[in-house]
């Protein structure tokens, strides 16, 4: 069966927060019929925009969870993944990027190439997702679409080119020139849903000219066949251009850029046409997967739907049929009752329903092809699992996933939230793999564990009111580390003789810093002086001791482990003595080897109007923040800081007031870095505090 | 161990300007070169050395966004500190970082008195004070002298040396003096003027002012990667 993927488009709509991408969605989804009335974000109808499912995005005007949707423009069928704006969620948009075939960069006409849209970008240059741009909000005082393509080019190094030229700006925001077909386009209707096609006006003729040279000379470097026409002067055909716009777009080597407002209906539907024409279907990506038979080596799989099934999970969601399985099929056909293999825990499991997902609204189908984004019921997985076909043993690659750098405890008010409580927490952990959970031993605290405040802030709202649990939680707490500063030799015997079988065991080596992993071991013991078999408890007794360091408790990385000699005894040595003789080793050199703190330390962006840039800047200082620099673009300047974690507890309030509300900050995880005497001293101290309070 | 290294590979001090600092207090510097030969990464290179020395250096770039200088300043770094452990060049990274300021503006919204607002907003605040001040890709041929007086003054206000680079033309004929014509209007500011030039795969640094040591060598050849002396040179 030979199956044409040629009218399938997979995109992501990834942008700064607050640019306009959910309501860029829900016009897109009004356009293509999927609803049939539009509603705003924040919107006075009390409705939500259709792709902010969850009550709390809807609250919030925000985008938390990414919805997967699927529409159809002039013959294509688009699957569309709303993704989140804000940096605590990068998680999400990572994800729907690994799935992506290609996306469209919005861009807010007066705010520019914000931090959050660099953040994107890097994400999308790590899985080479192609994209389109779209500057919106046209309508706004301040919008200047030229800026924001000048931007893309310096700040992003984008080969940006316009598509088109506005007709009026802000106000007076009337339609746009499109620049391939030299032809007006205004948008009329109710919702804009009328596209009325005219002359372009005499006053924009000589721009619209000039900025067609533009595309034309960009598209050229991609296109022979287009060059040749424009050196025989022969008439260029819109076909000619867009063949070559989508060659340059597809390496990654030009970025088209439409605008409009979106809010205001329009520039929309040539937009649409643009992912149409310039993003490429799913087999025009080369997509591979790891062959867990073949020594791991990697495979390209074919869109080929005959092919064995491989199908990648990208999302959970729990909805009120039970768990919802977001899947990207990447061969093969996933079709209702064929029999999937999950590779991480190799359970067979029967496709049940098989559905195609409209935000929270959902459509059957009997099968999904290569290419296709849908979801299944009653699968049970966590996010990132492969399925395959039980005659392969593939897994996609597996998807890059920061460390949680911020934990928090909660405590459920009663029996009932407890049980509620697990059964969330056990959820998200499913569904979100930077958000972790784990009871702690000694305090008997659960504790959640996250990428951010608001990322943790998020999950407890939604325990309350999605699970009903009434939960308190504790003040947060920063995942601080302990790592070693120098070399430190141990020799350590440990010798128990308490009737019966003693323990007796050895063990001499040094200690020494790395910085480029967490852990290593090496045995460089000869001549039998600890024999074979145990030196892999050697190994295990060290490893443990680095779940807690001797310093101050906290979890220790960056230690080399040698061993170079020991003893046994014939009768006394075995797997546990060797352990224990392993942690008493590491516990005496550990102390000599000058162990230290490490806080997580963050990269904070903060753009705020040039006239609290001083204030701002103060405030950053105070927090121990290293500022790196400061960018003035026009009236606003952008403040890029360094600043520890454990200082930015609560600093969107303090911004907020410092600013009259008119900065906003983004936040995420940069480096692990040593915390300085006095700071030490204090965290030892609150550490002893809770060690006593738990005891 | 890196310190040393880049003092001793410095070009500057080698040139024959003997001072560390090389400009004077509220002196001006410039470096010479047409496009794409390495005014940046030369006075990165100048900047680095300061901050080994532990002195505050704001750059102001009129080109590049923040996370492109920083770039600029690691790739520098870490290419003269690889011979070195990578823990030894993370540590000194730290301990180094806090010594630079990054600054961007927009060249047409770039002023004397709009550094000067930025400037007293770091030093009151007591979060920066610049010891030397590099000024990347202020454009000569447009702006007259009025800017740099102001700029000068600047200098002497705070007690910082400033050091610009200077776009010279290819179609430009150097005069005698070796200066390019667009820049002799302002070029008595300066206290010291050197040029970098291209010989075929080579970059070449050669002292047009100031120097003051009259016996040190006339020109020399630097690593295009670094920007330091090559070695064995």
């Amino acid at each position: 069966m030979k199956f044409d993927d040629q009218k399938i488009r997979n995109i992501g709509i990834s942008a700064h927060i607050d640019s306009g991408k959910t309501t860029l969605t829900e016009r897109i989804l009004y356009y293509t019929k999927r609803i049939h009335a539009i509603h705003d974000v924040k919107g006075k109808d009390g409705v939500g925009a259709t792709m902010d499912s969850m009550e709390l995005e809807k609250e919030r005007g925000i985008t938390i969870a990414s919805a997967a949707t699927y529409c159809e423009w002039k013959g294509h069928e688009v699957n569309i993944i709303d993704t989140p704006g804000h940096v605590d969620f990068t998680i999400e948009v990572e994800r729907s990027l690994r799935v992506l075939d290609g996306a469209i960069l919005v861009l807010c006409a007066v705010g520019g190439v914000q931090s959050q849209s660099i953040t994107v970008d890097r994400q999308m240059k790590r899985y080479k997702v192609p994209c389109i741009a779209f500057i919106n909000k046209c309508d706004r005082s301040g919008a200047n679409p030229f800026r924001v393509i000048s931007q893309l080019r310096t700040k992003l190094g984008h080969n940006a080119v316009a598509m088109q030229i506005p007709i009026g700006l802000e106000n007076n925001l009337q339609g746009v020139v499109d620049l391939v077909g030299m032809k007006a386009l205004y948008f009329d209707g109710d919702n804009g849903e009328i596209i009325r096609e005219a002359d372009i006006p005499s006053d924009l003729l000589d721009e619209a000219r000039a900025k067609r040279e533009e595309l034309i000379d960009a598209a050229s470097l991609f296109s022979d066949d287009l060059t040749e026409a424009i050196l025989e002067e022969r008439e260029i055909s819109s076909d000619l251009v867009y063949a070559a716009l989508r060659k340059g777009a597809l390496q990654r080597e030009i970025t088209p850029v439409y605008m409009g407002s979106a809010y205001k209906n329009k520039g929309v539907q040539p937009m649409l046409d643009g992912v149409t024409y310039l993003l490429p279907c799913p087999s025009e990506i080369e997509n591979v997967a790891i062959d867990m038979d073949n020594n791991e080596e990697t495979t390209v799989l074919s869109n080929d739907p005959d092919k064995p099934i491989v199908a990648l999970v990208f999302k959970l969601e729990d909805g009120q049929y039970g768990q919802l399985t977001y899947i990207r099929v990447y061969q093969g056909t996933l079709a209702k009752g064929s029999t999937i293999v999950n590779v991480r825990t190799g359970k067979k499991v029967k496709v049940g329903r098989v559905v195609r997902m409209h935000a929270d609204q959902m459509e059957d189908v009997e099968y999904l092809h290569a290419g296709y984004i849908g979801a299944l019921f009653g699968i049970e997985c966590s996010s990132g699992d492969t399925f395959t076909s039980p005659e392969v043993n593939l897994t996609m690659i597996s998807m890059y996933v920061p460390k949680p750098v911020i934990s928090l405890a909660i405590v459920p008010k009663d029996n009932k939230s407890q049980v509620a409580m697990a059964k969330a927490l056990n959820r998200f952990a499913k569904e979100d793999p930077t958000f972790k959970t784990f009871v702690d031993n000694e305090t008997g605290d659960t504790i959640i564990e996250g990428m951010g405040e608001l990322h943790l802030d998020i999950y407890v709202e939604r325990m309350r009111r999605e699970y009903g649990a009434d939960v308190t939680t504790g003040n947060p707490r920063v995942a601080y580390r302990e790592t070693i500063t120098q070399r430190a030799e141990f020799n350590y015997t440990h010798k128990k003789q308490t009737g019966g079988a003693g323990q007796f065991g050895r063990v001499a080596g040094f200690l020494e810093p790395i910085s480029d992993a967490e852990f290593v071991f090496e045995n460089k013991i000869f001549g039998g002086a600890i024999p074979t078999q145990y030196i892999a408890a050697c190994e295990k007794g060290f490893k443990q001791s680095m779940a807690k360091g001797p310093k101050l408790e906290f979890p220790v990385t960056g230690v080399k482990v040698v061993i170079n000699d020991g003893a046994s005894h014939a009768v006394d040595s075995s797997d546990m003595a060797f352990q224990a003789a392993a942690r008493g080793a590491f516990k005496e050199a550990y102390l000599r080897a000058k162990p230290v703190i490490h806080e997580p330390i963050m990269k904070v962006v903060v753009e705020t109007p040039a006239e609290f840039q001083g204030p701002v800047m103060g405030l950053l200082n105070q927090r121990r923040g290293m500022i790196i620099g400061s960018q003035d673009e026009d009236v606003m300047c952008v403040i890029e800081a360094q600043v520890p974690l454990a200082e930015m507890f609560g600093f969107s309030t303090i911004l907020r007031s410092a600013t009259q509300g008119k900065a906003q900050f983004t936040m995420e995880f940069a480096i692990y870095r040593q915390v300085p005497q006095s700071i030490a001293e204090k965290i030892a101290l609150e550490a002893a505090q809770n060690k006593k309070s738990a005891a | 161990m890196i310190k040393k290294e880049m003092i001793y590979r410095n070009p500057l001090v080698n040139l024959g300007y003997d001072n560390e600092d090389i400009l004077p207090v509220g002196g001006f510097g410039a470096v010479l070169a047409h496009a794409g030969v390495g005014k940046t990464a030369l006075l990165v290179q100048l900047a680095l050395n300061g901050m080994l020395r532990e002195n505050s250096i704001m750059h102001v770039s009129l080109n590049d966004a923040v996370s492109k200088v920083d770039l600029w300043y690691q790739e520098l770094f870490h290419d003269i500190a690889e011979k070195f452990g990578i823990a030894e060049i993370n540590e000194y990274w730290d301990k180094i970082q806090p010594y630079r300021f990054i600054m961007t503006f927009k060249v047409e919204g770039f002023s004397a008195p709009k550094l000067e607002e930025r400037l007293t907003d770091l030093m009151e605040q007591n979060i920066f004070k610049p010891h030397t001040v590099i000024i990347d890709g202020y454009k000569f041929d447009d702006a007259g002298r009025g800017q740099l007086v102001q700029l000068k003054e600047l200098a002497q206000k705070y007690s910082m040396c400033l050091w610009f680079t200077v776009h010279t033309h290819r179609h430009e004929p150097p005069q005698e003096n070796g200066l390019p014509l667009s820049f002799l209007h302002v070029a008595d500011l300066f206290d010291v003027i050197v040029q970098l030039a291209t010989r075929g795969e080579e970059v070449y640094i050669k002292s047009l002012k100031g120097k003051s040591n009259a016996s040190a060598k006339n020109d020399l050849l630097l690593d295009p990667e670094t920007m330091l002396i090559k070695t064995g040179n």
